[in-house]
């Protein structure tokens, strides 16, 4: 079956690959700096990913409906596949910038910890037996986790490393001629995630269907 | 309320008549300790003292998943988390009430833990035991929170005892982090830094709440 969100994720990708393929190449940097237009926009769809999730999951517990869950498992999949993506595509530019492949920069290791909470998660959700205790157990492990994140990062923000990251919220550190071919990474990749998570959840619900195919 | 400290007793009367989880927790951390020896060999030197605190907090975690993995299981026997979940009462107050009993449980074992630092690495403990105790006390509300919380849901799943650290310890990270700078910095300066203390105050808060209040998802009907 061909959906609209992968008709357009195919367009979406084309365009993507041939604005960064034209994009200025970075003076300082030079070619590597184009992970930028791989790196980001995994951040960005992996957080949006482990949204989904969260919100679901407080649905769930709120409405105990079957179907939030289906939604809830599909964020958590698919942010994982984007913040492994983001961890990474992070230390290959970082060792031909910064001249290591870590640093314990705030934002990379909050990434890191968010990583390793949606792998708990799913794990939680494969050695639970049962859907709807493996929902449930989820949802809630889905909202002390959501709590957890301002911590962790007030807590590495406040005695971690010195922050390698540029803070772009507060100056603008794209160079002339990157603005679109960027704008338009960040857009494909919510694009990727809005796809996965669709076809995810539409296997879970398919699975919850036919029991007997899953066992 | 008065449930919660009805649970809190019977768990305590149960752990002073056989012992078990303090005693094996107590063991357990003892041995970390020694392995630390092994690890930092040299005996008490400048570095070893440095490394000191957040090694005290590493044996700590241990120690605590080590004995709150065994919090609920005690409930499995004869189906008692059954009679739990039928109880009339708040389940929050279940959990508030079954904290509690390992925070006693884990303060025994952590006193003489603190001692055994202190032998080993030649840590002044005694100048600074009320503020180390009160910092203890602080980092191991945080830590009983999470750990009784999601013993209660490891003890649902396949392979109990690998679920637990897995879900605990990316959650740990604010406590580990605030605790150890403070523990740090009192051994160091002989005071305690208001940030860190700040940070253990609110994680506590934010995990002893949340956790109240999804308690009541975490018990089966």
């Amino acid at each position: 079956m061909i959906r609209a969100s992968g008709i357009l994720l195919a367009l979406f990708f084309a365009a993507t690959t041939w604005l960064v393929a034209t994009a200025p190449t970075d003076s300082m940097q030079g070619a590597i700096q184009k992970i930028l237009y791989v790196h980001v926009p995994c951040a960005f769809a992996a957080y949006a990913g482990f949204i989904v999730t969260g919100v679901s999951g407080a649905l769930y517990l709120w409405r105990r409906d079957e179907r939030f869950d289906w939604w809830a498992l599909a964020g958590a999949e698919v942010g994982v596949v984007f913040c492994t993506l983001n961890i990474a595509s992070g230390p290959i530019w970082a060792r031909g910038t910064w001249g290591h492949w870590w640093a314990w920069d705030p934002r990379l290791t909050v990434t890191l910890i968010l990583w390793f909470i949606y792998l708990a998660y799913l794990m939680l959700r494969s050695f639970t037996e049962g859907s709807e205790r493996t929902a449930r157990f989820a949802a809630v492990y889905g909202i002390l986790a959501l709590a957890a994140i301002p911590l962790n990062y007030y807590a590495i923000d406040l005695f971690g490393g010195a922050a390698m990251h540029p803070e772009n919220l507060e100056r603008d550190s794209l160079g002339a001629g990157m603005r679109l071919p960027f704008a338009a990474s960040v857009l494909t990749g919510l694009i990727a995630l809005w796809h996965l998570v669709t076809v995810r959840q539409d296997i879970a619900r398919r699975h919850a269907e036919v029991p007997e195919i899953t066992g | 309320m008065r449930e919660g400290v009805a649970l809190c007793l019977k768990d305590l009367l149960i752990e002073w008549r056989s012992r078990d989880r303090v005693v094996s927790t107590l063991l357990f951390a003892l041995l970390v300790v020694l392995v630390f020896h092994f690890a930092l060999p040299g005996g008490a030197t400048a570095r070893t003292q440095e490394n000191a605190p957040g090694l005290l907090w590493v044996a700590y975690i241990l120690a605590a998943l080590f004995g709150l993995g065994r919090a609920f299981s005690l409930e499995l026997d004869n189906d008692a988390i059954a009679g739990l979940a039928l109880a009339p009462v708040e389940r929050g107050w279940i959990f508030l009430g079954k904290a509690a009993a390992n925070l006693v449980i884990l303060a025994l074992a952590q006193a003489v833990t603190a001692l055994a630092f202190a032998l080993v690495f030649e840590l002044d403990v005694f100048a600074v035991a009320g503020r180390l105790a009160g910092l203890v006390l602080l980092g191991s509300l945080g830590l009983c929170a999470i750990g009784t919380f999601f013993s209660a849901v490891a003890v649902r799943t396949r392979f109990r005892e690998v679920m637990l650290p897995l879900l605990m310890l990316p959650l740990l990270v604010p406590v580990l982090s605030g605790a150890v700078r403070a523990t740090t910095s009192l051994f160091e300066t002989g005071s305690v830094p208001f940030d860190a203390v700040q940070l253990l105050i609110v994680t506590d808060a934010i995990y002893l709440i949340g956790s109240f209040l999804l308690f009541d998802f975490v018990v089966d009907e």
